[in-house]
């Protein structure tokens, strides 16, 4: 924007005048005006209004030094747009406007004034999840809880799908924290990465599965090879808050590895409400007894996040696991960590009080869903926990008088993480869970 | 601002005198900047380590220049030792600078 100066007239030059007069009055000293008359200052104080006024000259320069640094901003090739401590974008570069108008505003493309936050809570069905997520994310680095939130997303348009990863950062800005949120397609590679050496797969099945978003660890662990022979028979699925997987005693059909959903593991003891004893998410896969070579559940799976999961026919899983030694190890290191959880669970549960336990449960959820905030009634944390509801109430009340939890219309917000590890039992973090730590 | 104080100071009987200053300046601008070299330029020449320096940036913290008591920047605030004293402009009157802090260029060369 460069722009020739205006020729100046008259009142212009009246103007001028006026102003030198009036910073002249704010002036006193005899030092200050000297060096006023002199040229060598930049800024007068203003008491009226609190800040700097700052002279032409000094006005100028300060210019052209933002104004690089915005044309620098500009040129990235990369997606940029920067938002105010209320989510408003303020700011955005060449390539996020681009995006935005290529897209017609969808996906996460907001403009200039609107909100970020707004525009991920009014997502389409489609990018819902991952929007919700993003949001979730933009609150903790807005709050100042952290500085960097990172996750891809999956975003479906007329013409396809595609993959992104999205950055948030958060800038300390007049005692303030803002965010600056940066966004890169990766569709490409993604596809580059799936398709290369699995010419047997179908291709839509492989946009299928790279639509998953969040990578499920325990594939993610896998060798290329070893999971791109797997992929072929991988298939993508949502799985809805109380979707029930397997009940007790039934065959386990499919297998399902967790990408952005979390299941639980429940026991049934007739007579009683079921009872939580394991807790399923990214990490690992549900159906994990289908390795020691059994295909009924013992237990119920009840899915208790919406989100997304590929699964596969037990069959078929049987075939690829028996001819893979990566998946092999990876599923007897889950499992082994899966057992010690249940272990752990049902001495917690004896043991240990509920306000502890369920602090411990929240942090477990958080963990595995990447997010501080779900949705949950105290009815069903009452089965997770094996409480009578009333217990889930007074537990709930008591971490939210500490400030560690936001309770309100059956959306958890977790406000203190570090708080809330000390008010959990020693159980949380015993054993570490694979697959967790790199991503929390 | 509150501000600590050593046993030494307190006491009135500094051991080695540490020049403690204040340079209030408006982000990049000329003058500013100016007046942050020509004051490095004077510190590493004439007092060595012997100083602590602050650097007030009055575009991000303009309540705290008026709190100080601040009309015009650049500006320079000498805090301690006693008595206190102040420079305006871009510090380009080494001399002037000198005299402010409580030095004298023969003396200290």
């Amino acid at each position: 924007m460069n722009h020739a100066p205006p020729a100046r007239s008259p009142s212009d030059l009246t103007a001028e005048a006026a102003f030198k007069d009036w910073i002249r009055r704010l002036v006193k000293g005899a030092a200050e005006l000297e060096a006023l008359e002199a040229g060598q200052i930049d800024a007068v104080m203003d008491a009226a209004t609190g800040s700097a006024i700052l002279l032409p000259g000094a006005q100028a320069a300060l210019q052209g030094s933002s104004r690089l640094v915005l044309s620098a901003l500009e040129a990235l090739p990369g997606e940029v747009c920067v938002l105010d401590a209320a989510g408003t974008v303020v700011m955005t570069n060449k390539a996020w406007r681009a995006f935005v108008v290529a897209r017609a505003g969808a996906g996460l493309g907001v403009s200039e004034g609107a909100n970020f936050l707004a525009a991920c809570r009014n997502a389409g069905a489609p990018e819902r999840v991952h929007a919700e997520a993003v949001a979730a994310g933009l609150r903790e680095v807005l709050a100042g809880r952290r500085k960097l939130f990172r996750c891809e997303y999956v975003c479906q348009f007329p013409g396809g799908h595609c993959a992104f990863t999205l950055t948030i950062a958060g800038i300390a800005q007049d005692g303030a924290v803002h965010a600056v949120v940066t966004r890169e397609n990766v569709t490409e590679r993604k596809r580059a990465r799936l398709a290369r050496g699995s010419g047997r797969a179908k291709t839509s099945r492989i946009a299928a599965v790279a639509r998953a978003g969040t990578p499920n660890r325990l594939l993610a662990s896998l060798p290329a090879k070893e999971y791109e022979r797997l992929l072929a028979g991988l298939e993508l699925v949502k799985l809805s808050y109380g979707d029930v997987l397997y009940e007790p005693g039934e065959q386990m059909r499919y297998a399902y590895f967790p990408s952005d959903c979390l299941v639980s593991l429940l026991t049934v003891v007739e007579g009683h409400r079921a009872l939580e004893v394991g807790l399923v998410g990214r990490e690992g896969m549900v159906g994990s007894r289908l390795a020691l070579g059994i295909t009924v559940s013992p237990v119920r799976a009840l899915v208790q996040a919406t989100g997304m999961a590929v699964r596969i026919k037990s069959a078929r899983f049987l075939q690829e696991f028996r001819r893979s030694p990566a998946l092999q190890r990876a599923l007897f290191r889950f499992t082994d960590a899966l057992m010690i959880q249940v272990t752990q669970t049902a001495a917690c549960n004896r043991f240990h009080v509920v306000e502890a336990r369920l602090a411990r449960w929240l942090l477990m959820t958080r963990e595995r869903l990447l997010s501080g905030e779900f949705h949950l009634t105290h009815e069903f944390l009452a089965d997770m926990l094996g409480v009578r509801r009333a217990g889930v109430t007074a537990a709930a009340s008591a971490l939210q008088r500490q400030k560690l939890i936001r309770y309100q219309r059956g959306i958890i917000t977790i406000l203190d993480q570090q708080g809330l590890e000390l008010a959990a039992c020693s159980c949380y973090r015993h054993p570490q869970v694979m697959g967790l730590e790199a991503a929390t | 601002m509150a501000r600590k104080r050593t046993k030494a100071s307190a006491a009135g009987a500094p051991v080695t005198t540490v020049v403690v200053m204040r340079l209030y300046v408006a982000g990049t601008a000329p003058n500013s900047v100016k007046a942050i070299a020509n004051l490095k330029a004077i510190c590493r020449r004439y007092l060595k380590d012997g100083y602590k320096l602050e650097i007030v940036d009055v575009c991000e913290h303009p309540r705290r220049a008026l709190t100080d008591g601040v009309v015009v920047t650049p500006s320079l605030a000498k805090l301690s030792p006693a008595p206190a004293s102040n420079v305006i402009g871009n510090l380009s009157d080494t001399g002037s600078v000198l005299a402010a802090l409580g030095l004298h260029a023969g003396a200290m060369e």
